[in-house]
């Protein structure tokens, strides 16, 4: 069947990043799974806004970070007195040598939760989804040399509290 | 000394040759900048690794569009000679059910009010249905027929509540603050009225908690703290 792509196949193509992207910016998988799925939906009733020859996967990423800021990020804000102490258990305690290289889900969450938002959003888009500076700043509308400052921050905060001790 | 944003930019691959070329030298003059630069790719690798079983997982992605519910009349028929429904794709049961849903709408359960409700393209709990997934637990005394079986998590951590009554059984996952309806089989003809099916007792049914379900259902005291926590 002749046809230019549908949404439900440009969706299907993203969608395992899409949920990547959804887990490094929320606090636990099943409100990254939440998260993924209320910004598909917001994604195919604006799908006609859509550009046709732009990227779909930067389209439906920036509909993601402006889901997740609407209302995860919200419902952290209230529950977040309750998270320091839990996390920096989890951090604390891990077992897991400081020289080990494998970083497991659940710690690699943890300590994406406890960096400020605007630097998880620039890890998460360049260190683990792997779009450049320029296309990372295009989708968080930032300047680039917002975004490449808010990396240097954001990886440094990340190396203490993952990994090789200092 | 190179500013740590120059130095990021280079470990990226984002400088052009020439200005990656100076980093590179300097770097290589430094021992402390060469294990820096180690220690942060070998932190990008990790943290990249930590995430990338999410993506590798095979968890499909949503539809949206109606071409398959166009098709409902051809997979109808193909359950109407019995043939696929326990082989056939998630999606496809999904679709039937829709239709089903759509069809018996108002008569479902007995009720004046609609049980099932269409939103966005999908088939969602409403008013009794609804409130029964809500709140009531596996366990608990059945006075208006609408009994709730297993609750079990898919892999994605998403909860999903299977349910029946005198006239249907299906299945429903947690989206939001509502229940999608993910399967609802009618009874056959000869077992409508005042028998009550198990839920879970429908093969279709079981078939798709089968392909839904991530490990063990939920016993009591876990249905009950997950009721507690808002089936999160």
């Amino acid at each position: 069947m002749p046809s230019t792509p549908t949404f439900d196949s440009e969706l299907a193509a993203v969608w395992p990043r899409l949920r990547r992207f959804a887990h490094a910016l929320a606090r636990n998988p099943a409100d990254a799974d939440d998260l993924a799925q209320m910004a598909a939906e917001k994604a195919f009733k604006s799908f006609s806004q859509f550009q046709p020859g732009t990227r779909f996967d930067s389209w439906l990423f920036r509909i993601c970070r402006t889901s997740w800021i609407d209302t995860v990020r919200s419902r952290s804000r209230r529950a977040a007195h309750e998270a320091p102490a839990d996390l920096a258990e989890t951090l604390g305690y891990d077992p897991i040598p400081a020289t080990e290289a494998a970083i497991d889900l659940a710690r690699a969450q943890a300590a994406m939760q406890r960096l400020p938002e605007e630097q998880r959003e620039v890890v998460a888009l360049i260190l683990i989804e792997g779009f450049g500076y320029r296309e990372a700043a295009e989708i968080l509308g930032q300047p680039i040399g917002t975004v490449s400052s808010r990396l240097a921050r954001g990886r440094q905060a990340l190396l203490t509290m993952l990994g090789e001790g200092q | 000394m190179i500013e740590d944003e120059l130095f990021f930019a280079w470990l990226d691959g984002e400088l052009d040759e020439v200005a990656a070329g100076q980093v590179a030298a300097a770097v290589a003059a430094s021992p402390e900048l060469t294990a820096r630069a180690e220690q942060h790719k070998r932190l990008a690798a990790g943290l990249k690794g930590a995430f990338d079983p999410v993506a590798n997982g095979s968890c499909a992605a949503p539809r949206f569009e109606p071409t398959e519910v166009i098709d409902f009349g051809a997979r109808a028929a193909e359950r109407d000679r019995r043939r696929s429904w326990l082989a056939a794709p998630q999606w496809a049961a999904m679709a039937a059910s829709l239709a089903i849903g759509l069809l018996i709408g108002t008569q479902f359960m007995g009720r004046a009010v609609s049980p099932v409700a269409v939103e966005g393209g999908h088939l969602v709990a409403a008013g009794s249905l609804n409130e029964a997934l809500d709140t009531r637990l596996a366990s608990a005394p059945v006075d208006d027929g609408t009994r709730v079986g297993l609750t079990f998590r898919e892999p994605s951590g998403r909860i999903c509540r299977s349910f029946s009554d005198a006239s249907a059984s299906g299945l429903a996952c947690r989206e939001g603050n509502g229940w999608r309806v993910t399967g609802l089989f009618p009874a056959a003809e000869g077992q409508r009225g005042d028998y009550r099916m198990a839920a879970g007792e429908d093969p279709r049914l079981a078939a798709l908690i089968d392909q839904t379900i991530s490990g063990d259902p939920l016993d009591a005291a876990q249905e009950k703290a997950a009721r507690d926590g808002g089936w999160r």
